[in-house]
């Protein structure tokens, strides 16, 4: 059985996942408005996604945090931050915060453009692999919040003033607006477009 | 295909559309979406006395793991410390509000946020069915229960502690605290609790009593 929700005259509630008949309009469950399909949601997810892509730049190149150790005053940016974490032989920190601040990030980003081209330009990849590949962008998103965290425990921690001090600096607005933007980017859009788009091609990936 | 067999037999998947027939499972067991690899559905182990028991001891760890110090630094003579809380309100002084609201959020407002709404919801479900104004609230929560969950990232948090001691600790002595300890059991209660609750099985409860 090989069918599709809207061939057959069905229709999932986005909110609560009631399957409702596709002539209503709200869910007879939680009222909530029906789509059988959400084509505005790639508009939605191409704006959040080249917005989060652009503040992408501010976010590594501007200093994420500036540290005041004994009247010296060190700007940090993300990279260099964990730089100084490799060269203080702290490697698996290192590694957590690479892979929470850069990778994940750069991930996100790649990944969503790779799956929106492949909506928008009827790419022929295969869609299992990347429907697995959104689900773990999905899921790894949030794990980028773990810098932010680790700056706002610092920074309430660490105030003596010219002997140790550690402030936020401005990547730090910037990082927190691409978590959110790529996270909601992924969340509007509305997967079920990929697999209406390529249907006649290829039916088996 | 008639509409009434067709809602109890056959789900749509809710990443691809595809309609899948829908068949009993054991216990322990997820159903994959055969074309596209989404989780469907499980079999559903739902016990409302167990999830009151695991919210009320989550709640009873939030307000220690947030107002307690979490971390503790020694440096020449002078002790600091310092709670999730203010965490989030220094990075708000510094003007970095954007910040410091992603933070709050996460760490403090979307838990309580959480475990405030499991607890009301099954509060409702025990008692309160037959009114039709519970009913209706019930319906608002369980439509905010999945952003709710999203914003939650407690697990994130206890990482975070373990990150910045680290990196601390190139300066001074750190220590943590009892906020610690409180934050990480509430991160494993909740985590107990998100695997205990089921969202389709609450939404089965409110429908039941029509």
């Amino acid at each position: 059985m090989k069918q599709q929700g809207k061939d057959i005259g069905l229709c999932l509630c986005k909110v609560c996942r009631q399957l409702n008949s596709s002539d209503l309009t709200h869910c007879q469950r939680c009222e909530a408005e029906l789509h059988v399909r959400d084509y505005s949601s790639l508009q939605k997810s191409w704006a959040l996604l080249i917005t989060a892509a652009i503040l992408l730049v501010p976010a590594n190149i501007y200093p994420i945090t500036m540290l005041t150790n004994q009247g010296q005053v060190r700007h940090d940016t993300i990279f260099s931050g964990i730089l100084h974490l490799v060269h203080s032989d702290m490697l698996p920190i290192a590694i957590i915060v690479f892979t929470a601040s850069i990778l994940v990030p750069w991930i996100k980003i790649i990944g969503l453009s790779i799956y929106l081209c492949a909506i928008s330009f009827d790419i022929p990849i295969s869609k299992k692999k990347l429907m697995v590949g959104f689900h773990i962008i999905e899921w790894i998103g949030r794990w980028s919040m773990l810098d932010l965290f680790v700056i706002s425990i610092t920074v309430a921690l660490v105030n003596m003033g010219q002997l140790l001090d550690a402030k936020p600096a401005p990547a730090a607005t910037a990082f927190a607006l691409v978590i959110l933007l790529t996270q909601l980017a992924a969340k509007v859009l509305d997967t079920r477009l990929l697999w209406d788009r390529l249907e006649p091609q290829d039916d088996t990936n | 295909m008639h509409e009434n067999a067709a809602e109890n037999s056959v789900i749509l998947c809710r990443s691809c559309d595809l309609a899948v027939r829908k068949r009993a499972l054991p216990s322990g067991v997820r159903a994959l979406c055969p074309r596209c690899g989404t989780a469907l559905y499980d079999t559903p182990y739902c016990s409302v006395n167990g999830m009151l028991a695991l919210c009320i001891s989550a709640l009873v760890f939030y307000f220690p793991a947030n107002f307690l110090p979490v971390l503790e630094i020694h440096f020449f003579g002078s002790i600091r410390t310092t709670t999730v809380f203010q965490g989030a309100f220094a990075v708000f002084d510094q003007g970095y509000w954007v910040v410091g609201l992603a933070v709050l959020a996460a760490a403090v407002i979307g838990p309580g946020l959480l475990l405030l709404s499991i607890l009301t919801q099954i509060l409702i479900v025990k008692w309160g069915l037959s009114r039709l104004f519970w009913r209706n609230s019930l319906k608002q929560l369980l439509k905010f229960h999945g952003v709710l969950s999203q914003l939650t990232m407690l697990e994130i948090y206890v990482i975070s502690f373990l990150v910045s001691s680290f990196q601390l600790s190139d300066f001074s002595d750190i220590y943590f605290g009892m906020g610690t300890f409180c934050f990480t059991m509430l991160f494993l209660v909740t985590l107990f609790l998100q695997r205990e609750y089921d969202l389709e099985h609450m939404w089965t409860l409110l429908e039941g009593h029509r």
